[in-house]
């Protein structure tokens, strides 16, 4: 399988720098795979897991990946999340901490407050965290 | 008279030293704490750039109304980034008179500006003045991480999409080297990108011109560029007030490096001058004394 260039660009640092084979990553319309020779494209990546497959491994390795952007061009795919973990290393007592603060400022405010905006981001990511580490978890 | 003068001398002297020793080290904990603001702001920058070139790729094969929309709301907000300390020579005083001239020229456009300071220094000074305060930040500069400034963009730029602001404005000074330090400002919302392409240059200058070029207009957006583009823009805005953050982070601990690199050295040419005094007394003071016991001797062989 050919390959191409991979790179995951997240505020803190560049996540990942390399060449794969294929990556499935969670877009605003579903999930989608990528493969070499891409036509140049741009979409929205929402709170998800992000599988990666690096030459003719059959395991893909899994991330979970927030809000962000993914590029393609000229073939070489750019992803840019607000955040990146590696499913192995996902802190997840500290995924369910965050995740029960945002539930109670969820409740604790009103529906047109800009801060109950904010929590549901901050549980969406929590959740994908959660989500993600539990489905690599149950698999191995 | 003579002894009392030298004590005094000497108590001076003494003091000049243990200030002398507190600004050395506040001169070398300046230069250390700059390099790790000059390291922080390059680390986050591959994300906002690649970011950049993707707002500006879209907004050039797309013409949008809709996030850059008229001045219809009359309410402005002013973000004001300074220092958490003084000792920082003009540093301070600098970036709030800007920032002050700034509202009086929205507020003589009829605006109702509302100020968010950063920095502990800001936060005191529109307190004392009792300007509106939107929301204030102490001691954030030197831990701020990207995501805080994500969090807090997504939440002005939902404020601004219900027009609850019509202008967003930033104050703060750029770190341009060690020895200088501007204060700036710039409007950052209404977002054009034409406009924020000039103040963005030094940025982005050292990159190659082909990386504009790889993008072309068949690009595919999906689902839409106006989706991509709204996602994009509060991300967009968090890089430049991080940036500006960070920035202006730098900038007071080179302010402050040299403050403290001429305290010292003042404090060095006090201690110098002193000392001279302090050596001069004590001779004149042997000297009396030499005189005192010549002439007893003298009038006892009498």
């Amino acid at each position: 399988m050919n390959s191409y260039k991979l790179k995951i660009i997240t505020p803190e640092k560049t996540f990942f720098d390399g060449e794969v084979t294929q990556i499935v990553v969670r877009t605003s319309e579903g999930n989608a795979g990528f493969l070499a020779g891409h036509i140049d494209y741009v979409s929205n990546v929402v709170s998800g897991p992000l599988k990666v497959r690096v030459g003719e491994d059959k395991v893909y390795r899994t991330a979970a990946v927030s809000d962000g952007i993914i590029i393609v061009s000229g073939g070489d795919v750019t992803i840019l999340p607000e955040s990146a973990e590696w499913s192995d290393e996902i802190d997840l007592e500290r995924a369910e901490r965050a995740k029960n603060a945002a539930e109670e400022r969820i409740k604790a405010s009103k529906k047109s407050d800009s801060e109950f905006d904010m929590a549901q981001i901050k549980l969406k990511r929590a959740l994908t965290r959660i989500s993600v580490y539990n489905q690599t978890h149950t698999q191995q | 008279m003579a002894s009392a003068n030298i004590k005094d001398v000497k108590r001076r002297i003494k003091s000049v030293e243990s200030t002398m020793q507190i600004t050395k080290a506040m001169e070398l904990v300046a230069s250390s704490k700059l390099r790790r603001a000059k390291e922080r702001a390059a680390q986050s920058r591959p994300y906002f750039n690649t970011l950049y070139e993707t707002i500006k790729n879209i907004s050039k094969d797309n013409a949008f109304k809709g996030i850059s929309k008229s001045l219809k709301e009359r309410h402005a907000l002013m973000i004001v980034i300074a220092g958490d300390r003084g000792l920082a020579g003009g540093f301070n005083h600098n970036v709030l008179k800007m920032a002050v001239e700034k509202i009086k020229a929205l507020e003589a456009d009829g605006y109702k500006v509302s100020v968010m300071p950063v920095g502990k220094k800001a936060v005191e000074y529109f307190r004392r003045y009792n300007y509106p305060v939107f929301r204030e930040y102490q001691q954030v500069a030197e831990t701020i991480t990207a995501y805080d400034c994500i969090e807090l963009s997504e939440e002005l730029v939902l404020k601004y999409t219900r027009g609850e602001f019509g202008i967003v404005e930033l104050c703060y000074t750029t770190f341009v080297n060690t020895l200088s330090q501007l204060p700036k400002s710039v409007r950052i919302l209404p977002l054009s990108i034409d406009d924020n392409t000039g103040d963005t240059k030094e940025e982005k200058s050292n990159e190659p011109e082909s990386e504009g070029k790889k993008y072309s207009a068949s690009v595919l957006y999906d689902p839409s560029p106006e989706e991509v583009f709204e996602l994009l823009l509060p991300k967009y805005f968090a890089g430049i007030y991080y940036g500006a953050v960070v920035d202006s982070y730098a900038a007071e601990q080179a302010a402050r490096r040299t403050a403290m690199e001429s305290a010292s050295d003042n404090a060095q040419e006090m201690i110098d001058n002193l000392s001279l005094l302090y050596n001069r007394a004590r001779q004149a003071q042997i000297t009396q004394e030499l005189t005192e016991i010549v002439s007893g001797s003298i009038k006892n062989s009498d």
